[in-house]
């Protein structure tokens, strides 16, 4: 028998790699990090779009950081990542992927079909709602299946208060209970008719009620013989097609699903709770001084907030700030030396820049990703 | 039969469909009912619950059940509600805010006979004050040796408790443990004035656990005898490890020898998946379960045939809890526990995680300092020391009780940092600190000294509880006397009788799960 463990390493690896190469020679190997755990501050929200690594965000919320260490040593032992000593050792190391790495992440990625898996996941662009979405989805089916049963004392698989909330105010009326319970096996069997058994089965096994108790993904990962993160990141590929199809063809097919798979903009592209502070100030023509004085904030704080709002609201006018004459001046230069190194670039603009014009102009620049 | 007792049997009977009650509980009981204060010693799976679930239907007001684990408080709850009798609520941080509101509104309307909550929302004024005005039958005091600065699990809520049932209005305490030696017990009766023969103490003696204790020598041996076992004896069973990390390992490990019903449980996992493979457990759809010590507490599994320790706990205390969940409907089960005295560095560095060092102290004190005269909230006082939160905790109880701080009663419930510091305050608090650690290292020493005697280990663990009067046993009695672990063993087919991949079938998948047809076909009954 194959080596499981071995297996979800490999299968890590590649994911990881895949993952670190739009940031190779612009980030810190840690910036990956912060992102797969779904970090809130600017940087790492910015990084996300920048690098356009949306399927990355908050993948794996609970990413223990052993785990995360262990799997970088590891590609660093056999060569296929490596540090880039800094020349001026003022910043943290960045990091390239090596010939071999690259090779290696060809083969993972053509292997595992990582791309196709990613897809919708990058379409979506929603991991956490994605996530609180299955949440909902499995405590509704199995109290629609205790209702079913006429058993109604049940051990609900979902703790947490909110979703079991929600779940109660969607059953609450008695006319919209009757429903659920006449027309979420007829939802969810066309929804799940699209997809190939294994997915079928990947989806509807983890499901409780009355007389099954779901199966975890581990154990499912086992059965089938698979690494369990390839499997997780396969659910939410599902979960993606299937918040697509909804949302296209709500009203008509899936009335009752179309509620639980309602794309919520606020926490589809959500600014941080600081940064919305300042969007607010800004909008009332507050200063970048102003708003770091009244909110006893740093003017970098601020800056900070000026470019996440760049990156999340596209229409949000930064020609006060650097027009755009000059912004396409950096967007050229950073195209031409291929790096969104901030420092590199005000050095060979002669610091005609600020910091903040050129992260700016680098929020706005089309096709924020190179390919290598 | 006193017609009261009658009474009390009707109770039983419909509450829980049982006809008698399990010795200590009627007596018990009968005294709370009487309004008398009582320390219930029970052998742990010999039905605690019952002794305050039974009261609170039958007293006029509420029945408060103080109990220090979250999870083991929402599925007592959970399962309360599932029996449909009894009306529970329960009241800890993992509610938000607004549910507590909710649920607080209720308490006062009089909704509920039995509200379960956690040590520190109690210390809050206005809940003391809501469910004083509601008007507190009993408070039911749940593993109430937590309350022993000396004992195995200190709790520093805990040390508040006899303060806030006076300000309850002094209604009766019903503590209960099945873990306390005689120390312990005097401290938890005169803690909340409890008379001598208002202590009802059941033999703590389990008959049909016999105890195997396996001495290795290195981690590949343990290993190996551990995998084996597992693949021969009877189950369902728990094997018990200290660290995550352990537990991870074995069960890959059982995994790769092809035992598949064999499943891990730690405090790392997701909520979602701690709840299924718990439920998978309890429905035998699995046999083992490799767990650390957050698996078990309040689960209710009568027919646990095994216990085995990969690891030795930190206390008798503990080991008795833990061994204490093999056969609770009375048949025969085996605990063995593989000795290597290795692990003792496992300890040592969890003791480590749990206690500041001096230099912490020395900077928790300094910080504190610079605050004085502030008020703080919680967040604040720690802010910067980056310490884990059960060293906050016990750092901030040694410093209320050093005068350093007070906890103010008005929200936010933050503490005000006194003025005029003793110079050698960190000096006192290290000193405190210093003396709880060493209770611990006892405990633990003991833990090993009960491995490592010859003689009769139910008799030791007998004299170590103080009671050594019953020392009955049914199939075997422990290593040292003599046992055969092939009674305890069945054939490997039922570990690894693997799910075969059955013909998938969306449509029927679907149905079984959500059989509305038959639903519709059984028509609208009530």
């Amino acid at each position: 028998m194959s080596n499981p463990i071995l297996h979800e390493r490999e299968f890590m690896k590649t994911l990881l790699l895949n993952g670190l190469l739009p940031l190779e020679k612009q980030r810190t190997v840690q910036s990956l990090y912060y992102i797969l755990r779904g970090r809130k501050g600017n940087q790492t929200v910015q990084d996300v779009y920048l690098f356009r690594l949306h399927p990355y965000y908050r993948l794996f919320p609970k990413f223990s950081r052993e785990y995360w260490e262990e799997i970088i040593a590891s590609l660093k032992a056999q060569r296929l990542l490596q540090l880039e000593a800094d020349d001026r050792a003022k910043t943290k190391p960045t990091f390239l992927l090596t010939a071999a790495g690259k090779q290696f992440l060809r083969e993972g990625v053509e292997q595992y079909q990582l791309d196709n898996w990613l897809e919708p996941i990058r379409r979506v662009a929603a991991n956490e709602q994605l996530q609180s979405q299955w949440l909902k989805l499995h405590l509704l089916v199995q109290t629609v299946s205790q209702l079913l049963h006429r058993d109604i004392a049940f051990y609900p698989v979902v703790q947490q208060r909110s979703i079991q909330q929600w779940v109660k105010e969607q059953l609450g009326v008695p006319s919209e209970r009757e429903r659920w319970m006449n027309e979420l096996v007829g939802e969810l069997e066309l929804l799940l008719q699209a997809f190939p058994e294994r997915l079928q089965q990947l989806v509807v096994r983890q499901f409780s009620g009355a007389g099954q108790t779901g199966s975890t993904l581990p154990q499912l990962a086992r059965q089938w013989q698979e690494p369990p993160s390839f499997l997780w990141v396969k659910l939410l590929h599902c979960l993606a097609v299937m918040a697509e199809r909804i949302q296209a063809e709500q009203g008509e097919n899936f009335p009752l699903l179309h509620r639980l798979f309602t794309a919520d903009q606020r926490t589809s592209r959500q600014l941080s709770d600081s940064a919305a502070h300042t969007w607010r100030l800004l909008r009332q023509n507050l200063s970048i001084a102003e708003i770091a004085r009244q909110r006893r904030l740093s003017p970098n704080t601020v800056e900070d907030h000026l470019v996440e709002i760049a990156l999340l609201y596209p229409d949000w006018d930064i020609s006060p700030y650097i027009s755009d004459r000059e912004q396409r001046e950096i967007q050229t230069l950073s195209s031409r030396l291929q790096t969104r190194r901030l420092r590199l670039l005000k050095n060979h603009l002669q610091d005609k820049y600020s910091y903040l014009q050129i992260r700016l102009a680098l929020a706005r620049q089309k096709g924020a990703v190179y390919d290598d | 039969m006193t017609i009261k007792e009658q009474r009390l049997h009707e109770a039983l009977q419909h509450y829980y469909g049982f006809r008698t009650f399990r010795p200590g509980q009627l007596e018990i009981i009968q005294r709370v009912l009487a309004g008398r204060s009582v320390l219930g010693l029970l052998s742990t799976g010999s039905g605690k619950s019952v002794t305050y679930q039974l009261p609170a239907q039958l007293l006029p007001g509420i029945t408060l059940v103080v109990s220090p684990l979250i999870s083991l408080m929402v599925d007592q709850v959970q399962r309360l509600r599932m029996r449909g009798k009894f009306s529970a609520v329960y009241l800890n941080s993992s509610l938000e805010p607004a549910e507590t509101r909710r649920l607080l509104s209720e308490v006062e309307q009089g909704r509920y006979k039995l509200v379960y909550i956690s040590p520190e929302k109690l210390q809050q004024p206005n809940i003391q004050q809501l469910l004083a005005r509601r008007g507190v039958s009993l408070v039911a005091v749940d593993e109430a040796h937590c309350i022993s600065q000396w004992g195995h699990d200190f709790r520093t809520d805990y040390l508040r408790l006899p303060e806030i049932v006076q300000k309850l209005g002094n209604p009766p305490v019903l503590a209960v443990t099945a873990t306390a030696t005689e120390e312990v017990q005097r401290e938890i009766a005169r803690l909340f004035h409890i008379h001598q023969e208002d202590i009802v103490s059941q033999s703590l003696n389990r008959g049909n656990i016999a105890y195997d204790i396996i001495a290795v020598t290195d981690e590949a041996e343990k290993r190996e005898k551990i995998i084996e076992a597992v693949a021969k004896l009877h189950g369902p069973g728990i094997v018990y490890c200290r660290t995550r990390q352990a537990v991870e390992q074995f069960v890959a490990t059982c995994q790769l020898a092809g035992l598949d019903k064999v499943e891990g449980y730690h405090g790392g996992m997701s909520a979602m998946d701690r709840v299924l493979i718990q439920e998978q457990f309890l429905r035998d759809e699995l046999s083992v379960i490799v767990a650390t010590n957050a698996f078990g507490m309040g689960i209710d599994k009568p027919n646990i045939r095994y216990v085995l320790h990969y690891h030795f706990p930190g206390s008798i205390e503990e080991y008795t809890q833990e061994v204490g969940r093999i056969g609770r409907d009375g048949q025969p089960g085996y605990a063995a526990l593989y000795f290597a005295i290795e692990d003792l560095a496992i300890h040592q560095h969890l003791s480590q995680a749990e206690y500041p060092e001096p230099a912490v102290i020395e900077l928790f004190v300094a910080s504190l300092r610079a605050k004085t005269g502030l008020k703080l909230a919680y967040p604040e006082i720690a802010a910067g020391l980056d310490l884990p939160e059960t060293q906050t905790e016990l750092l901030l109880f040694y410093a209320e009780q050093a005068g350093l701080i007070a906890r103010s009663d008005r929200p936010p419930y933050g503490v005000q940092v006194n003025s005029g510091f003793p110079a050698d305050a960190a000096n006192r608090i290290g000193q405190r600190i210093e003396r709880a650690r060493q209770a611990k290292r006892t405990k633990l020493t003991q833990m090993v000294n009960w491995l490592q005697q010859k003689g009769c280990y139910r008799q030791a663990l007998a004299a170590y509880f103080g009671s050594t009067d019953d020392l009955g046993y049914d199939l075997y009695c422990c290593s040292s006397c003599g046992l055969q672990r092939i009674d305890y063993e069945q054939d490997v087919s039922r570990l690894t009788a693997a799910l075969p991949e059955t013909n998938w079938n969306l449509h029927e998948a679907l149905r079984m799960l959500l059989p509305v047809e038959l639903y519709n076909r059984g028509g609208h009954h009530h």
